[in-house]
C-alpha cells in the first residue's frame, strides 16, 4: 500500500542576501553589525493539503518557480516541512538531478553499486541487476573507466539506467530528460512508461502538457507555492492554459 | 533513537562501500600502497628522534615508540576532524537526492581514518616490542580495545561537529587547523611531561584532557602499565561530553543541512 498525505504543509527557505557568513564574521556581527547580510524568507510552499492514494497518477504543472520541484523534494523527504505534516507510506524512488552525484574517481560499475545502495539495494540484488543496467546504458567498456572521463550525455545515460532499474512503489519524476541523444531519449521514454505502469503511485512534474495528459489522471496546478487547482488532469490543463493565454496580451 | 540507529544500519552497504572506495583510492595511488601513507608519521618520528637525540640526548629506544604512538594518535584525531569538516560538502549530491541519516557522512570519513590509525598502531606495537621487549605486558595491552572504541567515538563526534559547523560557516576547517596547531604544542605529543622542569607548569599541563587520552594509548604500550583511574575518568568525561554535543547537534541541525549546502 502506497500513500502520500500532506496536511497544511509549508516550506520556508531562509536565504542570505549575500554569501554564507564565516565564523569570524558571525562573532563580529553579533556584536555590532546586524543588518549587512540580512536573512530573507522565501515561502516556497504554503498550506499544501494533499491526499494521494494507491494507484493514482498525479501530474504537477505551473510556471517556473511555482514550487513544483520543491514539492517533489518535500515528498521525497529531502526537505523537511517547516510547518504542517507529511506522511508517506511506501518505498520512494525519485528521478531528479539524476546526473549529479557520481564519485568521479570510481568506475562506472562502482558507481552503479554506490547509487544502488543509496536506493536501498543489497549487494546481491545489484549483482542481479548489473547486466541489465549495463546493457540499458549501452556504455559497454566505458563502465570500466572512471566517471570523470564521461561526457555529460554518458553520465545521464548511466544515471538514468541505475535510477530506473528498481521497482518502486512511489515514483517521483521531475521533468523529462533533455540530455542524451535522440535514440536514448526514445528508449528513456519507453522505460519511463514501463516504470510508471509498475509504480503504485506517481507524481510527475512536467511542462509538456501532452505527456501529462497521457500519463496522469489528476492534475495539480501550483502557483506561487500554493495549490491553485487540483482535479481531473484535463480540467486542470485547460484552466492552466487559459490563464497563461489570458496573461499573454497583458505581457505583450 | 532506535529508529535512527536502524536507518543508519539500513544504509550500511552505502557507507561501507564509500569507505572501501576511499581506502582503495588512498592506498592505490602508489606502488607501495599502505607503506606510503605510513611513511609520513614514520619519517616525522625518525627526524624528531635524530634531532632530539642530538639536542636533548634522549634515549631513542624509549623515545621512538613513544613519539610514534603520540604522532599516530594525534594524527588520527586531527585527520578525523578535518576530513569530517568536508564530509557534508563532499556528500552534497547524495544529500540532495536521498534522505539518508546525516550521521553516516562523518561516519564514512571517520571509518577511513580509523583504519589508517589501526595500521599505524600496529607499527607502534611492533616497534615497542622490538625496542622495549622488557615492558611487554599482556594485561595492560588488553585495555587497548576499549581505548580504541573510545577514541573512535571521540573522533566521530569531532567529525560531526566539524562537519555541521563547516556547513554553516565555511571557514571552520581553517579555524580547526589553527586550533590544532596550537594544541599540538600544548599536548605532550612530541615532548614528555617529565621534560617540563617547572612543577607549576607541569601541573597546569595536566589540565589538558588530551594528556589523559594519550596516556590511555601510551601507558600500556610504552610503559607496560594499565592506565590510571584518573586517565580513564578524564578521558571518559571528555568523550562523553563530545559525544553528547555531537548527538545533540545532529538532532537539532540535521534537517537544516540541506538548506545550507
Amino acid at each position: 500500500m502506497a500513500k502520500i498525505e500532506l496536511e497544511r504543509a509549508c516550506l520556508t527557505f531562509r536565504v542570505r542576501k549575500h554569501d554564507r557568513i564565516t565564523f569570524k564574521e558571525f562573532l563580529v556581527r553579533q556584536m555590532y553589525r546586524k543588518s549587512i547580510n540580512p536573512v530573507m524568507k522565501v515561502r516556497a510552499l504554503q498550506d499544501i493539503t494533499l491526499q494521494i492514494k494507491d494507484g493514482e497518477r498525479i501530474g504537477v504543472l505551473g510556471h517556473n518557480g511555482a514550487g513544483k520541484s520543491t514539492l517533489l523534494k518535500l515528498l521525497a523527504g529531502i526537505y523537511p516541512v517547516s510547518r504542517g505534516r507529511r506522511y508517506v507510506e511506501g518505498r520512494i524512488s525519485s528521478l531528479f538531478d539524476i546526473a549529479l552525484g557520481f564519485e568521479s574517481d570510481a568506475t562506472g560499475y562502482d558507481n552503479i553499486y554506490f547509487r544502488g545502495y543509496l536506493q536501498g539495494e543489497t549487494p546481491a540484488s545489484i549483482r542481479n541487476k548489473l547486466p541489465a543496467i549495463a546493457e540499458f546504458s549501452e556504455l559497454g567498456d566505458f563502465l570500466n573507466m572512471p566517471v570523470r572521463y564521461y561526457s555529460a550525455g554518458m553520465m545521464v545515460r548511466l544515471a538514468f539506467s541505475i535510477a530506473t532499474a528498481i521497482e518502486p512503489e512511489i515514483l517521483l519524476i521531475d521533468e523529462v530528460f533533455a540530455a542524451g541523444d535522440m535514440a536514448f531519449q526514445q528508449k528513456a521514454r519507453q522505460r519511463m512508461r514501463e516504470m510508471i505502469n509498475q509504480a503504485q503511485l506517481l507524481v510527475f512534474v512536467s511542462h509538456d502538457m501532452e505527456s501529462l495528459a497521457s500519463l496522469c489522471q489528476k492534475g495539480l496546478w501550483l502557483d506561487h507555492g500554493r495549490v491553485r487547482r487540483f482535479g481531473p488532469i484535463d480540467e486542470v490543463i485547460q484552466a492552466y492554459q487559459a490563464s497563461v493565454l489570458d496573461s499573454q496580451p497583458q505581457a505583450a | 533513537m532506535r529508529e535512527y540507529f536502524r536507518s543508519i544500519w539500513n544504509f550500511r552497504y552505502f557507507w561501507m562501500s564509500l569507505v572501501r572506495m576511499d581506502l582503495r583510492s588512498r592506498y592505490r595511488r602508489s606502488v607501495i600502497g599502505m607503506g606510503w601513507s605510513l611513511l609520513h608519521p614514520i619519517a616525522l618520528t625518525t627526524t624528531i628522534c635524530v634531532v632530539f637525540h642530538q639536542i636533548f640526548q634522549v634515549d631513542i629506544r624509549h623515545f621512538a615508540p613513544y613519539l610514534l604512538a603520540g604522532i599516530a594518535t594525534w594524527g588520527y584525531i586531527v585527520s578525523s576532524t578535518l576530513s569530517g569538516c568536508e564530509s557534508y560538502i563532499q556528500a552534497e549530491s547524495y544529500i540532495r537526492q536521498c534522505p539518508a541519516p546525516m550521521a553516516i557522512y562523518p561516519l564514512r570519513t571517520t571509518l577511513g581514518t580509523s583504519i589508517h590509525f589501526l595500521l599505524a598502531m600496529s607499527v607502534v606495537l611492533v616497534m615497542a616490542v622490538f625496542f622495549k621487549p622488557e615492558v611487554f605486558n599482556l594485561v595492560a595491552l588488553a585495555t587497548l580495545p576499549a581505548t580504541l572504541v573510545m577514541l573512535f567515538a571521540f573522533c566521530w563526534s569531532l567529525a560531526v561537529l566539524g562537519g555541521l559547523m563547516n556547513v554553516f560557516f565555511p571557514d571552520t576547517k581553517h579555524l580547526f587547523e589553527v586550533g590544532f596547531q596550537i594544541l599540538f604544542y600544548l599536548t605532550p605529543v612530541m615532548w614528555e611531561t617529565r621534560m617540563v622542569s617547572d612543577p607549576f607548569l607541569a601541573l597546569a599541563l595536566q589540565c589538558n584532557p588530551l594528556v589523559h587520552v594519550l596516556a590511555l594509548i601510551r601507558e600500556p604500550i610504552i610503559y607496560g602499565r594499565v592506565p590510571s583511574l584518573m586517565n580513564y575518568c578524564v578521558s571518559c568525561g571528555l568523550v562523553a561530553f563530545f559525544l553528547t554535543s555531537a548527538s545533540y547537534a545532529l538532532y537539532r541541525l540535521q534537517r537544516k543541512v540541506v538548506f545550507y549546502l
